[in-house]
């Protein structure tokens, strides 16, 4: 046991041997400048300084990919990034040393319970979320980014209403002193550059979208200065190669901290989840040896060690992990790699980022934000109305109650509909002999016997024989159910036999089924 | 009969005697604790030290400690080499040099701008001036860490009205122009060995000319403003050892000097200056 979980936990490079060196150098690249806006708006989004986003571009990655063994490109993420801000605002101001201090003992909770997942091989429990769910999660996380986004483009200071309509009103009835209109345009001239920009490359799209809200930035200000606009920069990044911190873990910041401990656990799980949905496409469609259980390991610990690297948690990146593989990367190399290229661009990019307006970095991430709500996934799930009701239901949730309740709604639905199908029973009937034969098909245990009442008191006054040789399950209360019907039809004179085969006959026989009740080998049942 | 209760007032006395005295001990230690925590607000230095401070007394320790390592602490919106404590004697309290006790006095209306600004107006102007730098967003953490700071040090003074030593000495006419020839004579023998012949500062001795010192739109760069700064605070240690004409005629020379443009005037320049190293 223990000898196993270490060789999981060690970073194997057995990927090493035959791999494809330039195609990995040049995917790691590309992954590395799509990261950038992206470290710097999710920071925002968690409501830190851009610097954190890129130390967690670099070393959340890193981590990632050298302990686990995918093609993944794990990083700054969007849902975990607007969990974090909303889980720590309670606390302090945003940005404020002692929100810091919390963010980093959040992190530390999640990469812990992310290693408990791990420990307790709950890999497969996230199978259970279906697609749609993880399609609404999406949605709704993209639904928040653009009314995230709106704050920088319009030049706001933050402001939070209960609900998104209650902003909305507030931005419209009052445009004239709330809106900047220099920040405004460049918002504008970066959300058309992307548009127009994606007609020509749909990779670097991003790129030039930046780009153009730069140039649109620089104009502002040579021809207005900033004391008149008030326009937001990025600013100079105090940058360091390693920047290691002490998280600070004292017996008030525990004590204060509980209050953290349900975030924490929505955030390993939806971290989680977002990973191994990645993970599990990848497994299923190219031909990497992949280990979930490693990638939860490498996640968690990769998270774990996120604040002692002044950087807050992240997860698998859909889009990232997306161009990484169309570009052909097929080893955790192209991570490593893009994790090194971070931090040499950063260090050129410094300077010429600092005169970045925020309204550029937003108008990007609203770009983003359009994305992920996309109108092909309701059709796509259209046809299977319970699909259809987890997503809508997950998405409105996450619109109108935040994304942790939008989270747990999703989860609860795709289990119960997982539930509501593995509980349901395929009955078939015919007659046979003097009585009829009943086939089950499915899982008889505790919840889907109540199916079977019904059918045995409208049966049980004959003979009764019933095929379990398609169910796949068979627990104690089912066990029950049949000792006591068969005792129930003896009063009426009438047999019940159950067609078994050898395994479900011991473990029938062992779980104490009434002698009244006949068995039946398959073979016996086919010879007559 | 009789001697039932008597017993039983005995007993009681004896029992309640370390339970009065309990109770006595404890009034006076609420007593005590409730009049520290009247008279007695923090120390800066107790704060410093504190592991664990709420949010408005972490933003406090941060203010304090961006005005005493601005390069550090706000390198964010920083472009020179400056920070607050050069002109805000003393972390910004010591009277005559700028003191930071002025929140009670926000919002008001300024001149400089045409329009009322609160206190977080005012600090960032002094990035985007003073510091030659970025103006921070409103919200920005440093912004409310120096306004908690300003907040701290302002306990106590009358809201609206100007604390005793605000600003600098408004120093009266000389009858004569101030002179910037004489003004050098005056740096080269008293300022240079602190602040460098050419301006440049030496070790913690700030900058007070070149392209790492305030810009050509920071309060400093107004004549009476810097006089009445030097006569009562320079050279350091020694406040008001030179006369009124000698603060006007060294302010006059400091002005002469090159240092970075005013970010109101010559976009362009600015630009340059900024994006070039």
């Amino acid at each position: 046991m223990i000898p196993a979980l270490l060789k999981e936990a060690l970073p194997s490079f057995a990927w090493a041997g035959e791999m494809n060196w330039r195609g990995e150098v040049f995917a790691g690249f590309v992954g590395a400048i799509l990261v950038i806006p992206q470290g710097i708006t999710f920071a925002y989004l968690a409501g830190l300084q851009p610097e954190y986003g890129l130390y967690g571009a670099i070393f959340v990655t890193l981590f990632t990919s050298i302990l686990g063994g995918s093609s993944m490109m794990s990083g700054p993420n969007t849902a975990v990034a607007i969990l974090i801000g909303s889980a720590v605002l309670p606390l302090a101001g945003r940005g404020s040393p002692v929100y810091i201090d919390y963010v980093f003992i959040l992190c530390l909770m999640v990469g812990l319970v992310q290693l408990l997942f791990w420990l307790l091989r709950g890999a497969r429990l996230f199978q259970y979320i279906s697609p749609s769910a993880i399609s609404g999660i999406s949605a709704g996380a993209g639904f928040l980014i653009i009314m995230a986004s709106l704050d920088s483009i319009l030049n706001l200071s933050t402001f939070n209403t209960t609900f998104f309509y209650e902003k909305l009103y507030v931005i419209l009835s009052d445009a004239e002193n709330l809106v900047s209109p220099y920040s405004l345009a460049i918002g504008l001239v970066t959300i058309l550059g992307g548009f127009v920009g994606r007609r020509y490359s749909h990779r670097y799209f991003l790129i030039v979208a930046v780009a153009c809200g730069y140039a649109a930035g620089l104009l502002v200000s040579f021809i207005w200065p900033q004391p008149l606009t008030e326009l937001e920069y990025l600013g100079r990044m105090p940058l360091e190669w390693l920047p290691l911190n002490m998280p600070t873990v004292n017996i008030e910041y525990l004590m204060t901290s509980i209050q953290l401990v349900p975030y924490a656990v929505t955030i390993a799980f939806i971290g989680l989840a977002q990973s191994l949905v990645i993970v599990r496409e990848l497994k299923m469609t190219t031909d990497q040896a992949i280990d979930l259980d490693k990638e939860v390991y490498a996640q968690g610990m990769a998270n774990f060690l996120a604040p002692f690297f002044s950087t807050f948690a992240g997860s698998g990146s859909f889009n990232r992990s997306k161009a990484n593989r169309s570009l052909g990367a097929s080893t955790p190399l192209s991570g490593i790699v893009a994790a090194g290229f971070v931090l040499l661009l950063i260090t050129f990019l410094g300077p010429i980022l600092t005169y970045m307006p925020m309204a550029a970095m937003a108008g990007t991430l609203f770009i983003v934000g359009l994305d992920m709500i996309k109108w092909s996934d309701v059709k796509h799930y259209a046809p299977e109305k319970t699909e259809l009701a987890t997503y809508l239901a997950t998405f409105i949730g996450i619109l109108f109650f935040g994304l942790a309740t939008g989270i747990a709604i999703a989860v609860l639905l795709s289990v119960s509909v997982f539930l509501l199908r593995i509980s349901q029973l395929e009955l078939a009937e015919e007659p046979h002999k003097n009585g009829s034969l009943l086939k089950i098909k499915g899982s008889l245990f505790y919840a889907s016997v109540a199916h079977l009442t019904e059918k045995f008191r409208r049966l049980r006054e004959r003979d009764l024989t019933i095929d379990l040789q398609y169910t796949t399950h068979i627990d104690q209360s089912a066990v029950d159910f049949f000792s006591h019907e068969a005792q129930t039809m003896l009063e009426h004179d009438s047999r019940l036999t159950l067609i078994v085969n050898s395994k479900q006959r011991n473990f029938l026989v062992g779980l104490g089924l009434h002698n009244s009740v006949k068995l039946l080998s398959v073979t016996e049942a086919e010879v007559r | 009969m009789s001697h039932k209760p008597l017993r039983r007032i005995v007993i009681s006395k004896v029992d309640t005697l370390p339970a009065i005295n309990a109770l006595f001990l404890l009034f006076a230690l609420f007593a005590a604790v409730s009049s520290f925590a009247q008279t007695a607000s923090p120390s800066i230095e107790q704060l410093v030290n504190e592991p664990f401070l709420d949010d408005y007394y972490s933003n406090v320790v941060l203010g304090y400690k961006i005005v005493n390592d601005t390069q550090h602490f706000a390198s964010r919106y920083v472009g020179n080499g400056l920070n607050c404590k050069n002109c805000h004697l003393e972390s910004g309290t010591k009277k005559d040099a700028l003191p930071l006790n002025v929140a009670g006095m926000y919002p008001k209306w300024r001149a400089k701008n045409g329009k009322r600004n609160g206190i977080g107006l005012r600090i960032r102007e002094c990035f985007i001036y003073s510091m030659d730098g970025i103006m921070p967003p409103d919200d920005a953490p440093e912004v409310l860490a120096i306004a908690a700071y300003v907040t701290f040090l302002s306990q106590g003074e009358v809201l609206g009205a100007e604390p005793e030593g605000r600003g600098v000495p408004t120093l009266p006419e000389t009858g004569y122009d101030p002179n910037p020839a004489n003004g050098r004579a005056v740096y080269m023998s008293q300022c240079a060995s602190c602040h460098g012949e050419q301006g440049q500062g030496v070790g913690a001795n700030p900058p007070v000319w070149g392209m790492d010192s305030y810009n050509r739109g920071a309060g400093m760069n107004r004549i009476r403003e810097a006089a009445g700064f030097i006569w009562a605070n320079m050279p350091l240690g020694q406040d008001r050892s030179l006369t009124h004409q000698q603060a006007f005629d060294v302010a006059a020379y400091l002005n002469l000097q090159y240092r970075p443009s005013d970010p109101r005037q010559s976009k362009f320049l600015k630009l340059l200056e900024d994006l070039l190293p």
